[in-house]
């Protein structure tokens, strides 16, 4: 396998996490929560004082907490919105999180939000557009960013970078850090015809601060990132082979709709461990007939929770 | 504009807007002077509208699960497939422009209630969802507050019965949520929440309270003497001058209000209606 650096900005592996998710509340203040470290969507908790509040406070007192962020809309030629990154300051002030993340993407234009993480044309103009904005939010947050490849269904024709090049020169560009999700490759990979293990050999290793996986849904003429299933084999073959080329970083399994019971959802993140032994899960990717599967589900956001 | 700037104004009209793909590609098409097959890549398993229809039914059939979850007892009454039409024209009508989901929401009862047929006998009977709608959106709200949680209770308060000789420090907690409505809902909406079959109640003047007590979310049917009297305590913030306007608005005496809130105020504070600012 090819040299390793694990310089990850300066910030440390946590192990094994997973989302905090309100289905899990009720259980998680009761056990232990077994998993090394949280992530949490930040939105669920901005504006929220609530059950969920409580719960992360709770949570924040025995394990690590990083925040995942779904709305900055880093990619938008809308004008950064400021009073979200206020917020998000506000609550970073109370989770005193060990990283904050986000897509590289942009979620709607002209004050629209479209609560998806739309794909960006990689090119020149988008790079200079993107690195100004990261700047800028790394200012306002004091701390390096983490961007996330997204799951992708279309590219542009004016594009004259590939994904993997465009995070490398956002990295250079601004000193970000990159939240590797190897199930995004894995699908942008089979809906753009590219190899998922080149790009992810070809990705600035150092940078990587955090990895994510998860089970995509198989639509027939395209995969959907839908959260919702057990990882399958090829996105755990990435996995490892991202893990070795970085040295090993923060892991985080995705699960947003389907939930599975806490225990489950453990067993699963769990197999990472077997995975870097060279056990990978015989898993399918699930298929479905139904054109209603649902990509980046965020109806768990808006679930009310109460003890 | 930018070229970014253009395909961004392009891809975001195709997915809001409403009406069939093709032609929302074309008008947009049109209107920012693209050519969808030269924007999108296309290949060999799929074209560029193709491609573009992910992003515009996805962008429906995620926000309808938001309001499904939050809205489910509206749900449940109108049925699945009158609820999704309703929510696709709330949605055309106001989409999203907040970062948080929470908001989405936040107008709902209005519209369904601007949507109702004017100038028909039966218009009072379309409130019935729009109340409905009212009570959820409420619930959201009471669960998100900034609560009586994490303030300072007296200890032994609420048994030692101080209340009854030391009321000046009563106050309406924060967040209360205090409708009138025509029917009263608070049954039909736990049936909901607990998946299982809800009656429909009768048409009836309703007093609900809903509140947050320890994070508990309470929603109850409540006198109208104990409503007038915690809608007074709300706007004037003061015990004994809330007792006289919820007197005088239900017309029965102030001693027999007082008596009867001597029995009533510790379920109010047990439920997180009141309680005593230290």
């Amino acid at each position: 396998m090819s040299i390793t650096d694990t310089n990850r900005l300066g910030l440390p592996n946590l192990g094994l996490g997973v989302g905090l998710r309100s289905k899990h509340y009720s259980h998680l203040m009761q056990n232990d929560p077994v998993v090394d470290w949280f992530e949490i969507i930040s939105e669920n908790y901005i504006n929220n004082f609530g059950y969920g509040r409580h719960v992360l406070e709770h949570i924040c007192a025995v394990r690590p907490v990083v925040m995942h962020g779904v709305s900055m809309s880093i990619g938008s030629t809308d004008p950064l919105n400021l009073g979200y990154l206020k917020q998000l300051k506000e609550l970073a002030d109370f989770v005193k999180p060990v990283w904050i993340s986000d897509h590289l993407c942009w979620t709607g234009v002209a004050h629209l939000n479209t609560h998806d993480l739309l794909p960006l044309p990689l090119t020149l103009e988008s790079l200079q557009h993107v690195s100004d904005r990261v700047n800028q939010v790394q200012d306002i947050l004091q701390r390096p960013l983490i961007l996330e490849n997204p799951s992708t269904y279309m590219e542009f024709q004016s594009s004259t970078l590939h994904e993997w090049e465009f995070m490398t020169e956002l990295v250079n560009k601004t000193g970000c850090g990159l939240l590797l999700d190897v199930n995004n490759v894995f699908v942008s990979g089979f809906n753009h015809g590219f190899d998922p293990e080149f790009y992810i050999r070809n990705i600035p290793h150092k940078a990587v601060v955090q990895m994510h996986v998860a089970g995509p849904t198989d639509c027939d003429t395209y995969l959907l990132d839908t959260h919702d299933q057990p990882v399958p084999t090829q996105v755990w073959h990435l996995y490892k082979l991202a893990q070795e080329l970085t040295g090993g970083v923060s892991t985080l399994l995705e699960w947003d709709a389907n939930i599975p019971e806490y225990p489950e959802l453990v067993a699963e993140v769990q197999k990472a461990k077997q995975v870097m032994q060279g056990y990978i899960p015989e898993v399918p990717v699930h298929r479905t007939p139904y054109v209603d599967a649902v990509s980046n589900p965020v109806d768990h956001q808006v679930q009310i929770t109460h003890d | 504009m930018t070229e970014l700037a253009n395909i961004q104004r392009w891809l975001t009209s195709i997915i809001v807007k409403p009406g069939a793909l093709n032609d929302k590609i074309r008008l947009a098409d049109d209107y920012y002077n693209l050519d969808n097959s030269e924007v999108v890549q296309a290949t060999l398993r799929q074209t560029s509208a193709q491609k573009i229809e992910i992003y515009a039914r996805g962008y429906i059939l995620r926000l309808m699960e938001c309001m499904e979850a939050e809205y489910p007892a509206v749900c449940k009454l109108l049925g699945e497939e009158l609820f999704h039409t309703f929510v696709r024209a709330y949605l055309i009508e106001q989409p999203s422009t907040s970062p948080d989901l929470y908001d989405l929401g936040k107008n709902f009862a209005t519209f369904l209630k601007a949507s109702q047929p004017k100038n028909t006998e039966q218009s009072n009977d379309f409130d019935l969802p729009v109340e409905l709608a009212i009570l959820e959106r409420a619930l959201a709200e009471i669960s998100r507050v900034k609560g009586l949680e994490g303030r300072t209770v007296k200890p032994n308060y609420l048994n030692d019965l101080l209340y009854l000789f030391d009321t000046t420090n009563i106050q309406a907690s924060p967040g209360l949520i205090l409708l009138n409505l025509s029917w009263p809902l608070a049954g039909y909406v736990k049936a909901v929440y607990q998946t299982q079959e809800p009656v429909i109640p009768g048409k009836k003047d309703s007093f609900l309270a809903v509140s947050r007590n320890h994070y508990r979310i309470n929603f109850q049917e409540i006198e109208q003497w104990q409503w007038c009297f915690l809608q007074s305590l709300q706007t004037a913030n003061n015990y004994t001058e809330a007792v006289r306007i919820a007197a005088e608005q239900c017309a029965i005496p102030q001693d027999t209000l007082m008596a009867d809130l001597i029995l009533w105020i510790s379920v109010a504070l047990n439920f997180g209606y009141i309680y005593k600012n230290e």
